[in-house]
């Protein structure tokens, strides 16, 4: 029997376009089935894959419970909602887009307060002084409450937010926010500063395998296949095309190895050398080859996609789903 | 399963105590209000058609409590025991576990309610074949007749109050209240520095005219008054009004103070008199306390005192205690317990009700062989 591999994908707002530009970018054209209001999809050429659409905490809970395979979700998400996500997921690629932090923010007036110890100060200190516990406003009560215990934090109670959190100290509902930020100008707004060492979490959109789904069949090929073009794509856009008629192929390509990274894909025989190089080491790379190396000419080109015999990334996770199956 | 709990009803029932079942779905508020936020990831958690906050109970001592303030005088005499399960979240052990204990309230006779209650507490780990347990005592008054005597400015005594009974966290308090070793250096040292010997009043005043001036909108639930307040004590810390070498040292000699509770006491006592250490009334009580011990025939040389054992809720209020099965393993206890005068008030009694008791897991032990 063949089960279908589920790959669940944000069913709105940025996310959605940003997931769907990645896969279109991967060959893995997503195309809802039916009217734009479907929630079930399909991927051009692969009759083994069924997309869900769905909002990103409901993919995070569908991949721990293992009613979904692959998910693309915030890593925010993962950690705060499954508390076990090491063992439950597998975090399998970073995406390259959906970044924000979690972070903890205390009004600017409290110029005392810089950093976590500072904070626990005042959390101690607020009891016998206001009758009451400090109050954090947050939705990430999970990642608050890690957070605050691995800082020795203890005197303060949360309160739930499930909206404007930045709100919160203003309106008297809390006294500090924990709370996402990408660009820190909402919190400015509110009149509110990120506390010294109060990043909890670097968070960006991740494709999230389950370990707990059923791995069976067609879904073990159709993840070959997705991960095959992913990292194919992925390998694209970290790497450079280097092209250059060096002196010595053999030699240019091994102190381009040790120096810059770089791989020679199709060996080092006739005619130019072709390199692989890191996109950030291009430009000394190129420079390396003319004043070092002898080229005349260097040419630099983007890769849509790059494909090897072995997938490291596929690879690796099927390694692991296997170890779990035994075990 | 669970062991058979029949002789320890008989034997706390003829102790005098009497026998409470108080609800297991409970409010979770109180909990939380009472011991703060990082209880909630071992509750059982749940929610009233009212959207109110339930949970199952973790434990009995504020069950218990609560029932004694609903139903008469806070102050009144009344000795307490329950037997049943508790709930509580745990790694690689079942949520569900059984716990008994008794809690002695109202009694003014503090030592000797101390000692009753440890006695009864060696007396009931006796019944699961625990004939010769480790028991470990401390008492957080003599921390705090120390750091008293010290002349420690009141805002450092509480830090240190607070971090007392978890050694890496009392160890960095103290670091932190030496000065100077603080990983950075303290927001806007320049102007600290300069407001340095200023007269406190005028100092205070200069911080608030500064965050009004600054147009600082937002300070939460805190006071500008309040933010000026810590604005000083960090000026004062940073000036080398934290604890001074003899501080620290006196400190340091009082947490190493480990043994019987008569060699701790001799130890003590010349720590009192060699740093010139009013705490005579800490170390009486002490004494009287062990004396009533070994009156009821526990054999005093078999406990173990350590100066650094305390509890860090901040309602216990002095004496505590733990049974340990010398053969048991992971450390954990069999029994913990202890005075808490601070919990009542903090349950809306008026004053401080004088209240001691144990509780005893029952998944940690086992029935005696026969």
């Amino acid at each position: 029997m063949t089960a279908p591999l589920v790959l669940a994908v944000p069913s709105k707002g940025r996310l959605q376009e940003n997931a769907n530009a990645f896969f279109t970018r991967a060959g893995l054209p997503v195309q809802q089935s039916g009217s734009d209001r479907s929630y079930r999809g399909r991927i051009t050429g692969l009759g083994d894959v069924e997309i869900a659409y769905l909002s990103a905490s409901e993919i995070t809970r569908e991949l721990a419970a293992g009613t979904v395979h692959l998910g693309v979700t915030g890593r925010d998400l993962v950690e705060e909602e499954v508390p076990d996500f090491a063992d439950r997921l597998d975090l399998v690629l970073p995406l390259g887009f959906g970044h924000a932090d979690v972070v903890v923010a205390v009004p600017e007036g409290w110029i005392d307060v810089r950093s976590m110890a500072d904070l626990d100060d005042v959390a101690a200190d607020f009891r016998p002084r206001h009758g009451r516990w400090l109050t954090v406003a947050t939705k990430y009560v999970n990642l608050t409450r890690r957070f605050f215990h691995e800082h020795g934090i203890a005197d303060y109670r949360i309160v739930e937010s499930l909206g404007a959190t930045e709100g919160a100290p203003a309106s008297g509902a809390a006294d500090l926010i924990v709370d996402i930020t990408t660009t820190g100008s909402t919190l400015a707004a509110n009149a509110l500063k990120v506390i010294g060492d109060g990043v909890i979490l670097r968070s960006e959109a991740h494709l999230v395998a389950s370990i707990a789904a059923n791995w069976s069949g067609g879904a073990r090929g159709a993840l070959r296949t997705i991960l095959d073009r992913i990292e194919a794509e992925a390998a694209g856009r970290s790497l450079r095309e280097i092209r250059a008629d060096v002196i010595d192929g053999e030699g240019a390509a091994m102190v381009a190895h040790d120096r810059f990274g770089a791989t020679a894909p199709f060996g080092t025989g006739l005619g130019p050398l072709t390199l692989h190089c890191p996109a950030s080491k291009v430009y000394q790379c190129a420079e390396w080859l003319r004043t070092g190396a002898g080229a005349r000419s260097v040419t630099v080109t983007r890769l849509d996609m790059v494909f090897s015999a072995t997938s490291p990334l596929a690879a690796r996770l099927l390694g692991r789903l296997d170890g779990q199956m035994t075990a | 399963m669970t062991v058979d709990s029949a002789p320890l009803r008989i034997l706390l029932s003829e102790a005098g105590y009497r026998f409470l079942d108080p609800p297991i779905l409970s409010d979770a508020t109180v909990f939380l209000e009472v011991a703060g936020e990082d209880l909630r990831r071992r509750l059982y958690m749940t929610s009233g058609v009212d959207g109110r906050e339930l949970c199952l109970r973790p434990e009995f001592t504020i069950p218990v409590c609560l029932h004694h303030l609903a139903t008469g005088d806070a102050h009144r005499m009344a000795d307490y025991a329950y037997i049943g399960p508790v709930f509580r979240h745990r790694i690689g052990a079942s949520g569900e576990f059984h716990q008994a204990g008794i809690e002695s309230l109202g009694r003014t006779d503090r030592i000797t309610a101390d000692a009753d209650v440890l006695a009864l507490a060696i007396d009931a780990v006796g019944l699961y074949g625990l004939d010769a347990p480790d028991v470990r005592i401390g008492d957080s008054l003599l921390f705090s007749a120390v750091i008293d005597a010290l002349g420690i400015a009141q805002v450092w005594k509480r830090r240190l109050a607070r971090a007392f009974g978890d050694d890496a966290r009392l160890e960095a308090a103290i670091e932190r209240l030496s000065g100077g070793k603080s990983a950075e250096a303290p927001a806007h040292a320049g102007f600290l520095s300069a407001l340095d010997g200023t007269d406190h009043e005028a100092a205070h005043r200069i911080v608030e005219d500064l965050l009004s001036i600054a147009g600082i909108r937002s300070v939460g639930g805190r006071a500008a008054g309040e933010i000026a307040d810590r604005f000083l004590e960090q000026s004062s810390l940073a000036a080398g009004a934290g604890l001074d070498d003899r501080a620290r040292a006196v400190i340091g000699r009082f947490l190493a103070v480990s043994g019987t509770p008569e060699a701790a006491l001799a130890d003590l006592r010349s720590l009192a008199t060699d740093e010139n250490i009013e705490m005579a009334a800490v170390l009486d009580s002490f004494e009287k306390r062990s004396e009533g011990l070994a009156r009821r025939g526990i054999d005093i040389a078999r406990l173990h005192f350590s100066a650094s054992f305390g509890r860090r809720l901040d309602y216990y209020s002095g004496f505590v205690f733990e049974i340990h099965d010398p053969a048991g393993i992971g450390g954990q206890p069999v029994v913990g317990g202890g005075r808490y005068d601070r919990l009542l008030p903090a349950l809306g009694a008026k004053a401080s009700v004088p209240a001691v008791g144990f509780a005893l897991w029952l998944d940690r032990v086992k029935e005696e062989a026969r």
